[in-house]
């Protein structure tokens, strides 16, 4: 097999699957479903619920059930609220997916685009996604305490709150754009 | 029709034109790729290959005469102008080849040139048919589609310049190289296309994505089809016409099942916001996508050596 044989070959293949990819019904992407109603509050949801996980979080109450408890029921107090670290993790992301894409449809429905803003947006979206691959390695290896998730959940929150003032504008218009995105002829903006 | 594949001399037996038997077509002519292609069709145990060839080249041509006069009845020409002229230009190719072969026969150097010196009309058409989709499905948008268009140029460009560069550096299999450069930066402009609707969450309209992903799939096994036949020449010259041939029949029917209904304009285009919106909105969010990404990042470095 020659190099250019094998190059051309893997090409194809990698322009196919990323084919499939692009052509995957967005019914499928469940994860980041939002209704178009909710175009018109788009602050931030479950990074509000921050205040209870960081008191679910406190290390106070993992200390008391270690002293007063069993060290099986402490282990088992730990497993579950890592679990729910994560779970919130993966909601933390979900908001801030969906600020993304309200950027992405803000871009869309403009008549000027910029090509920086779009590629560093872009980039910097991808690089968050890195990072947050990354915390939840980190919690799962136990290289991150758990609490101090509250700064990614400050950022997220600050953000959707900026947002929210921005958007208020444009709420009107988003709930349009929902219109032609269900319209009979199926054109406009995919905002689900 | 676009190819070589589907008009080349290469098995397909031409009524009313002696074709040499085995023992007269001598042993297969490899000094050039194009030859050895032309050479190979006339061996006695392609026969059987050369009829179905045939017949599904027949049938090709026939397609593509109902997608003409389908695009024309469903007054789709106005929608897709370069797209039924590429449809024109192919049919005609088709036509012009079967002449060809019918008066100075299949193994001619006539028939040779009509069939290879054609070929950058008829890419040129196809090019432009493909931009022509492209620019359909961002219709309306102006501000991504400004976007969208550099963007799918410099992947063309950069597609076509690798290709050439990664090719063998022969001159007998420069055309082959031509062709396969063309493909694959066909196929990777309505990828890259594609990919882009979906970050921007446009809806792609159904006709389009069907005309696309014909597009897009005959020239991705195109240019598998051009791979093998440069790396096993002698042992797949007699089959690549025929399997290019097929690949672009489930084509054609691909469209001619996109094309079967009117094009539907969209009656109203989608709302424009203010360009101030975007321009105002635009760096907030990147300014605090950044900031987002420095905080990760320092949290995390401050956090590591808690370890």
């Amino acid at each position: 097999m020659s190099f250019t044989f094998i190059l051309f070959v893997s090409i194809v293949v990698a322009l196919l699957i990323l084919l499939a990819w692009a052509l995957r019904n967005p019914a499928q992407r469940k994860a980041l479903k939002i209704e178009p109603a909710s175009l018109e509050q788009p602050g931030p949801r479950h990074s509000t619920y921050l205040p209870l996980i960081r008191q679910a979080l406190s290390p106070t109450d993992l200390e008391f059930l270690a002293t007063r408890g069993s060290p099986g029921l402490a282990r088992r107090a730990r497993k579950e609220r890592q679990r729910v670290t994560l779970s919130y993790l993966d909601e933390l992301r979900n908001d801030f997916q969906r600020l993304l894409r309200l950027a992405r449809v803000v871009a869309s429905l403009s008549p000027e685009v910029g090509a920086a803003q779009e590629f560093e947006r872009l980039r910097l979206s991808f690089r968050f996604s890195c990072r947050c691959q990354m915390v939840r390695v980190g919690l799962y290896s136990g290289l991150l305490v758990l609490p101090q998730l509250g700064g990614l959940s400050q950022m997220v929150s600050e953000l959707a709150v900026r947002m929210e003032a921005a958007m208020q504008e444009l709420g009107e218009r988003a709930v349009l754009a929902a219109k032609l995105a269900s319209s009979p002829d199926q054109r406009g903006v995919d905002i689900t | 029709m676009y190819k070589v594949a589907e008009s080349l001399p290469v098995s397909l037996p031409t009524p009313g034109v002696a074709r040499p038997s085995a023992s007269q077509a001598g042993p297969c002519p490899t000094s050039s790729p194009l030859l050895a292609i032309y050479g190979c069709a006339t061996m006695r145990q392609m026969v059987d290959l050369a009829t179905a060839q045939r017949v599904c080249w027949d049938l090709s041509i026939v397609l593509r005469a109902l997608l003409l006069c389908l695009v024309l009845w469903r007054r789709n020409v106005r929608s897709f102008p370069f797209f039924s002229i590429y449809l024109s230009a192919n049919l005609l190719y088709a036509l012009l080849l079967y002449v060809a072969y019918s008066v100075w026969g299949s193994l001619s150097v006539v028939s040779f040139w009509i069939a290879w010196g054609s070929q950058p009309v008829i890419s040129c058409a196809r090019a432009l048919a493909v931009a022509e989709i492209c620019r359909l499905f961002l219709a309306g948008y102006r501000g991504i589609w400004s976007l969208a268009w550099r963007l799918l140029v410099s992947c063309a460009t950069f597609v076509l310049l690798y290709s050439f560069l990664a090719s063998k550096h022969q001159w007998d299999f420069a055309i082959l190289g031509a062709n396969r450069a063309l493909e694959l930066a066909i196929a990777a402009v309505i990828v890259v296309l594609l990919v882009f609707l979906r970050y921007y969450q446009v809806v792609a309209e159904p006709t389009l994505r069907t005309l696309a992903i014909g597009f897009c799939l005959f020239s991705c096994f195109a240019v598998l089809n051009y791979t093998i036949l440069e790396h096993w020449l002698k042992k797949y010259a007699g089959i690549w016409n025929f399997v290019e041939v097929i690949s672009y029949l489930f084509c054609v029917l691909a469209w001619t099942w996109a094309l079967r209904k009117p094009f539907p304009r969209p009656a109203v285009d989608p709302a424009l916001l203010p360009g101030s919106v975007y321009r105002q909105l635009s760096p907030e969010i990147n300014l605090r996508l950044r900031l987002l990404d420095e905080r990760l990042s320092d949290f995390w470095r401050a956090e590591a050596p808690r370890s």
